[in-house]
């Protein structure tokens, strides 16, 4: 399978945005954008939307009443044991362990959840189009085969719009 | 561009109804039962006081952190200042009450009580009064420090007042988490004069610039309303109610470790402040007091699609300012009147005091243009964009 791309790259932000827009508005599908650090206009540019605060809120509310359940079990049901004259359901004492509990559910949940879907792992061959991504260039790759007939518009639309390299390259994955 | 706004007749008179109809009120509740009136002033001259030093804290720190999207607003928070002054004189008449509200004053719990002799030199009713005079000055003087650098950025423009400001800015923090505190001990914590919390004033500092910032978002919402801030997008609503969930986050965290440690800690003379808070009808507003101060902006101000919008922030902001009352009514009333009251003398030194306070906010808002004009960062605030 011919694996060739279409890699253009870009100085700044702005000049990125702009080549986005207008190859958009020609009627090229983008591959993919590399940036050095997140940027969400590319991420509603490119019509991709994330639910990954809902997973949060839900892993975060399973979290604090699975606390405070297994709390009330042991406090409560399985062992009551009388601390100072207090009831066994001491509820305000806890509160300080559900939150510390929640937030770390939430942080290795969303870990997780974050690795499956972006299908990372340790060890994992990657792919990446122009190194200087991780520094400070901002990368946006073709996938040739689906610009067909038309490489040379869109090369000339990424040159026009301040692209500072345009440059055709087979992407292999990388370990 | 001139965006000076002007007084409608309507608001004069209603903000002058409001002031003289609290009047009537005020003066009749002093002479049926003064010392239910003194606590009401004391309740409602601190809540108004601490939404005007709240509101100077958010425009410290905005100009601390050289914050871009909140210029276009500063004017609001300046104008909420203004009342300082106000509060001032009418904190210096409990002058008069002190008897019907501290119970430290009297000669004889004085004489019987260790607690209060070992109180006595910090306690004792001249030291109170030069504590409170010079707390007044120290706000009043940085206050003015800060409008008039913002007044005198309008004229001149350039860097300068822009360095200015910050500097007296980090000035104002520090005197504020000094006075601020020893003034919620003075006018608050001393009304159950064998009680201490040291977290107190932390609390109702925090409390101050959480339900001033409310105030200040309801400010802007209201003169957008009328057709002012015409550039409010939905970035500045965003960031507006982030400040708002933050702040109801803090606010939960210090009242309930406050009440948390003294529950479990459960020693008598800590646990009785909250042992007299839950008798009768007081153990409901302890409840209710954190469903509106924490639970309501918690769940509401959460999802994006909420906390952008307009009239649900401002519903909030309205009902943390009832939270505000709520929470100062905990802490002043059980400590002077012992069972719960609310009827026309509180709703009457509510509307009097609002009035007052609105009248004042509205001239300062009106002696100056609503929007500074040379604001260095003036127009990333008008093009304010977040994700």
């Amino acid at each position: 399978m011919n694996n060739n791309h279409i890699i253009g790259v870009f100085d700044d932000e702005d000049t990125l945005m702009e080549a986005v827009h207008e190859v958009k508005k020609n009627g090229f599908e983008i591959g993919e954008i590399y940036t050095p650090y997140p940027v969400h206009e590319v991420i509603e540019a490119m019509g991709k939307k994330s639910r990954f605060t809902l997973a949060a809120f839900i892993y975060g509310f399973l979290g604090a009443a699975g606390v405070l359940a297994f709390m009330y079990y042991t406090a409560v049901i399985d062992w009551p044991v009388n601390y100072g004259g207090k009831p066994t359901n001491a509820f305000p004492s806890f509160i300080v362990v559900t939150i510390v509990i929640t937030i770390l559910t939430v942080t290795l949940a969303s870990l997780f959840t974050f690795s499956v879907r972006a299908q990372i792992y340790p060890g994992k061959a990657y792919i990446l189009p122009d190194a200087r991504s991780t520094d400070d260039k901002f990368v946006m790759i073709f996938d040739k085969a689906l610009s067909g007939n038309k490489t040379g518009e869109l090369e000339g639309i990424l040159k026009e719009k301040g692209a500072v390299e345009v440059y055709e390259k087979e992407l292999k994955p990388q370990k | 561009m001139d965006t000076k706004i002007t007084l409608s007749k309507g608001f004069q008179y209603t903000a002058i109804a409001m002031i003289t109809a609290g009047a009537a009120v005020i003066i009749y509740s002093f002479i049926a039962e003064p010392a239910r009136a003194w606590a009401n002033l004391l309740l409602n001259n601190y809540m108004f006081l601490s939404l005007a030093i709240g509101a100077s804290f958010f425009i410290a720190i905005q100009h601390i952190s050289q914050s871009g999207w909140s210029s276009m607003f500063k004017r609001v928070p300046e104008a909420m200042m203004a009342y300082i002054p106000y509060a001032g004189i009418i904190m210096l008449l409990l002058y008069f009450g002190m008897h019907s509200v501290y119970h430290w004053t009297h000669e004889e719990a004085l004489a019987g009580d260790t607690l209060i002799q070992h109180k006595s030199p910090y306690l004792n009713i001249p030291f109170f009064f030069i504590r409170m005079v010079l707390f007044f000055i120290a706000w009043m003087v940085m206050t003015r420090l800060i409008r008039n650098a913002s007044l005198a950025e309008d004229a001149q423009g350039g860097m300068l007042w822009f360095e200015k400001s910050e500097i007296y800015s980090k000035i104002h923090i520090f005197l504020l988490a000094v006075t601020f505190s020893f003034a919620s001990f003075d006018w608050i914590m001393s009304l159950d004069v064998h009680w201490f919390s040291t977290i107190f004033s932390l609390k109702n500092f925090v409390a101050a610039f959480f339900h001033g910032s409310a105030t200040v978002v309801l400010v802007v919402i209201l003169l957008h309303e009328k057709g002012h801030f015409k550039a409010l997008n939905k970035s500045h609503m965003l960031d507006f109610s982030r400040y708002i969930f933050m702040l109801c986050i803090v606010w939960g965290y210090f009242a309930f470790s406050q009440f948390m440690l003294i529950w479990y800690g459960n020693i008598p003379e800590e646990t009785e402040y909250f042992a007299h808070r839950w008798h009768s009808g007081f153990k409901v507003i302890f409840y209710v007091n954190f469903f509106i101060n924490w639970f309501l902006p918690f769940v509401f101000l959460l999802p994006q699609v909420l906390n952008k919008n307009i009239r649900v922030v401002k519903t909030i902001a309205i009902l943390l300012i009832a939270g505000q009352y709520l929470d100062l009514y905990e802490q002043i009333f059980p400590a002077v009147l012992h069972h719960p009251v609310f009827g026309i003398t509180e709703i009457g030194f509510f509307i009097g005091f609002a009035g007052l306070f609105m009248f004042i906010t509205a001239k300062a808002l009106a002696s100056a243009p609503l929007i500074p004009r040379n604001h260095p960062y003036l127009e990333e605030s008008l093009q304010h964009h977040v994700h």
